[in-house]
C-alpha cells in the first residue's frame, strides 16, 4: 500500500515538529538532572511529581505568562523578529539530518551537509539583530562577541565536514552514513574533535559562552529579552544541542549503524548516539569554566584550524592511497 | 506560467523590493538586514533554477560571512537606532553607475539568450558533482587565478593588522 | 589553557575535570529534602530554648545574664506554711517567663548559668511567624519545647567520673 502524497508530507512535517518541540525539552531537562547531580545536587524534584518530569513544561507555562517587555529605545521590529530568525535555521536543519537507513529521513537531499552548514551559519544574524535592537550596551557587546566568535568557528566546522565528506565521497548525509565504516573512528578522530568542539562554540555551549558571559555581560544578547521571545531563544539553543549532536553523530559516529539490526534499529542507534553526544555536551558545560575571548580566538586560530587542516591533508592521502 | 515562473518572478520581485530598501533605507543597520532578505532570496531563485549548491554557497558565504561581516564592522563603528540625517547617499553618481551596471549586465544577458527557452528538465542540475566537473576542467585557470587573489587579499589582512611587521622595514 | 603540567600530558587537568564531574554525579547527592524530609540535627543544635518550670527558682540569673535582654521573668512570694517548723517558709512562684524570640542570639548563657537546670537546648528550629510579636514564646509554649529536648549523653567511658559519681564512691568507701 502506497500513501498519498499529501498525506505523507504531512507525516513527515508533523515528524520534523515533534521532534524539533521534544528532543530540546528532553536534552534540557537531562541538563537539569545531569548538571545538579555532577554539582552533588538533585535539580528539579516538584513538578510532575516524578522526579521533577515536567518541570520545562512548568518553566514553558511560566514563560508564557510573563510580560512581554520591549525596551523603549528599542528598533521594534528587528526586536521582535529575532527569536524567530534564531529558531527557523536549525528547523531547516532538522529536516535533512537522517534518523534511520532507507526513508527515515524528513528530506533527502544530495547536498544535506553543504546545506546544514549554510543553514546554521544564518544563526550569527539572528544574534546580531538581538544584541543591536535591544539598544542596550551589554546586549551590543555580547552579539558582537558572538559574530566574532561564530565567524572564526565557522572555518573548523566546516573544515572537519569537508574531511569527512571528502572521505565518504558524497554530500548527502545518507550518504556519508552509508559510506561510513569503524575504522572511521580512528581515521576521522581528529576531524571529530576539531568538530564536536566547533559545533559547542557555533550554538555558544560553555565553555564558549563568552557572548552571554552572565558575570560580565549580565546576560550577553538575550539581557533584554522576557517572556516567551526569551523562550524561544533558549529553545533555539536546546535545538542547536540536538542538531550539533545529530551532525556529530552522523558524521563521525555512523549514524545509525550499531552493533546489530541496523535496519531495523537504525533510529533507536541514531537516537542513542545523539543522547550520549548531547549528554558529553552536559559534562563539557559543567566541568569546564568559560574560556575568555582572547582565548577563544587563539583556541580558534592557533588549535582547531591547524589540526582541521592536518586532518584534510590526511584524509586525502589515505583516499588517494587506498 | 507554471510554478517554476510564478516562484523565480516572486523572489525576484523580493530580492529587488529588498535591495532598493537596502540603498534608500535610512537606517543603517536595517539597510544590512534588508541585505540579507535580499541576498536570500536570491538564494531562492537559484534553487527554484535547480542550482541547488549555488544556492547553498550564497546562503553560506553571503548571508552566513559577508553580510555578517559588514553588520559587524556598522555596529563596531557606529549604528544607532532609528534613522540617520547624515547618510552621504551621492544620488546622481549611484543612479548612473548601479543602473548602468543593471542595465548592461541585463543587456549582456538578454542578448546572449534572446527569448530561447530552456526546459528545466533539459538542463544538467546543478548539484556538487556537476560543479566540481565544471571547476576542475573548464574553469580551472580562473578558479586557482582566484584563489591566488584571496592568497593575496590573506596575507594583506595579515601585514595591515599587524604593526610590527610594517615597522621592521622602517 | 592545555598547559603541560610537570608529568603528564597536556589537558591532563581537562580529563581531571572530567572524572571529577562524573564521580559526583554517580555518588549520592547531598541535598536534603528538608520540607519532605525532616533533617536529623545533632543533640546538641541550638534550634529553641525549653523551660521546666518545676526547676525554677526565679533566681532571675538567666535574665541578668543574657546579654540583649530577652528574658522576662514575674514572680510573687507565697508563704508556705510547714507543720513543726519554727516559721513559715517563703516560696517564690513564677506568674511570667517569656523569652523573645526576636531578640534572643541564641548565645546560650541562660542555660549555662542556670544553677538548677531550668532551661535547655532543643533542636526544633521551625517556629518562624508573620508578626515578630509572635516571636514571644510565653512560659506555656517554652515548656512544650521540652519535649524535644534530647536525652542527655551517656557518660564518656574513658572520662572521668562525675562528681557525683566519685562523692558516692568515697562515702560508701568510708563506710
Amino acid at each position: 500500500m502506497t500513501m498519498p502524497v499529501w498525506l505523507e508530507i504531512a507525516i513527515r512535517v508533523a515528524g520534523v515538529f515533534a521532534a524539533f518541540l521534544v528532543l530540546p525539552l528532553v536534552v534540557g531537562q537531562t541538563e537539569h538532572k545531569v548538571m545538579a547531580h555532577m554539582q552533588g545536587r538533585l535539580g528539579p524534584m516538584y513538578a510532575g511529581r516524578f522526579h521533577g518530569w515536567a518541570q520545562l513544561i512548568a518553566d514553558g507555562v511560566k514563560f508564557v505568562q510573563k510580560e512581554d517587555v520591549t525596551p523603549a529605545a528599542a528598533d521594534k521590529h528587528v526586536f521582535k523578529l529575532a527569536p524567530a530568525i534564531a529558531l527557523v535555521p536549525y528547523l531547516v536543519a532538522i529536516i535533512v539530518i537522517p534518523l534511520g537507513p532507507g526513508d527515515l529521513v524528513a528530506q533527502p537531499l544530495d547536498m544535506g551537509l553543504f546545506l546544514v552548514l549554510a543553514v546554521v551559519g544564518v544563526g550569527i544574524v539572528a544574534v546580531l539583530m538581538a544584541g543591536w535592537a535591544s539598544a542596550n550596551k551589554y546586549t551590543l557587546l555580547g552579539a558582537l562577541r558572538a559574530a566574532a566568535q561564530l565567524l572564526a568557528y565557522e572555518l573548523p566546522l566546516v573544515l572537519a565536514a569537508a574531511s569527512v565528506a571528502m572521505a565518504a565521497g558524497t554530500l548527502s548525509l545518507s550518504g556519508i552514513v552509508e559510506a561510513w565504516r569503524p575504522w572511521w573512528l580512528l581515521w576521522q578522530l581528529p576531524a571529530l574533535g576539531v568538530f564536536f568542539l566547533a559545533g559547542l562554540a557555533e550554538i555558544r555551549r560553555p565553555p564558549f559562552d563568552a557572548p552571554i558571559a552572565d558575570s560580565e555581560l549580565v546576560f550577553g544578547y538575550l539581557t533584554e529579552y522576557t517572556g516567551l521571545r526569551f523562550a524561544l531563544f533558549l529553545l533555539a539553543e536546546y535545538v542547536g544541542i540536538v542538531v550539533i549532536a545529530a551532525l556529530t553523530t552522523v558524521l563521525f559516529l555512523g549514524g545509525w549503524k550499531g552493533p546489530f539490526a541496523d535496519a531495523d534499529l537504525g533510529w533507536l542507534w541514531t537516537l542513542l548516539k545523539v543522547g550520549a553526544v548531547s549528554f558529553v555536551v552536559i559534562w563539557v558545560r559543567v566541568s569546564f569554566p568559560r574560556l575568555r575571548v582572547d582565548q577563544l580566538q587563539r583556541f580558534c586560530w592557533l588549535g582547531l584550524v591547524p589540526v582541521a587542516l592536518a586532518q584534510l591533508v590526511l584524509t586525502a592521502a589515505v583516499k588517494v592511497a587506498t | 506560467m507554471t510554478v517554476t515562473d510564478v516562484l523565480v518572478c516572486a523572489l525576484g520581485a523580493v530580492s529587488l523590493g529588498a535591495a532598493l530598501r537596502v540603498v534608500t533605507s535610512k537606517h543603517l543597520v536595517r539597510a544590512g538586514l534588508w541585505l540579507v532578505v535580499a541576498l536570500g532570496s536570491l538564494a531562492g531563485v537559484y534553487l527554484v533554477l535547480t542550482a541547488e549548491l549555488l544556492a547553498w554557497v550564497q546562503v553560506l558565504i553571503y548571508v552566513g560571512a559577508v553580510v555578517v561581516l559588514m553588520l559587524f564592522a556598522v555596529m563596531l563603528t557606529r549604528a544607532p537606532i532609528g534613522p540617520s540625517d547624515d547618510l552621504d547617499r551621492a544620488k546622481v553618481p549611484g543612479v548612473l553607475i548601479g543602473g548602468g551596471a543593471g542595465l548592461g549586465l541585463a543587456a549582456v544577458l538578454v542578448d546572449a539568450y534572446r527569448w530561447r527557452e530552456v526546459g528545466l528538465s533539459d538542463v544538467e542540475p546543478g548539484d556538487a558533482g556537476a560543479m566540481g566537473r565544471e571547476v576542475f576542467t573548464s574553469w580551472v585557470l580562473p578558479f586557482e587565478l582566484l584563489s591566488v587573489l584571496l592568497l593575496a587579499a590573506l596575507i594583506g589582512a595579515i601585514v595591515v593588522s599587524r604593526p610590527d611587521v610594517g615597522q621592521r622595514s622602517r | 589553557m592545555t598547559t603541560p603540567e610537570k608529568n603528564g600530558f597536556p589537558g591532563k587537568g581537562l580529563i581531571k575535570g572530567l572524572g571529577i564531574t562524573l564521580k559526583t554525579m554517580v555518588s549520592r547527592a547531598g541535598t536534603q529534602q528538608y520540607p519532605d524530609v525532616e533533617p536529623e540535627l545533632p543533640a546538641r543544635s541550638r534550634g529553641v530554648i525549653g523551660l521546666m518550670e518545676s526547676n525554677c527558682t526565679v533566681c532571675m540569673l538567666c535574665a541578668r545574664e543574657c546579654p540583649d535582654w530577652c528574658i522576662y521573668i514575674d514572680s510573687h512570694k507565697e508563704t508556705v506554711e510547714v507543720p513543726g517548723a519554727a516559721r513559715a517558709r517563703q516560696r517564690n512562684v513564677l506568674d511570667r517567663f517569656d523569652i523573645d524570640f526576636s531578640l534572643c542570639m541564641y548565645c546560650g548563657i541562660c542555660i549555662e548559668v542556670c544553677p538548677f537546670d531550668a532551661l535547655f537546648w532543643a533542636p526544633d528550629f521551625a517556629y518562624a511567624e508573620g508578626d515578630i510579636r509572635n516571636l514571644l514564646h510565653d512560659r506555656g509554649r517554652l515548656g512544650e519545647h521540652m519535649a524535644g529536648v534530647p536525652a542527655p549523653p551517656p557518660h564518656d567511658p574513658n572520662g572521668e567520673p562525675s562528681k557525683e559519681e566519685s562523692t558516692a564512691a568515697k562515702k560508701g568507701g568510708a563506710r
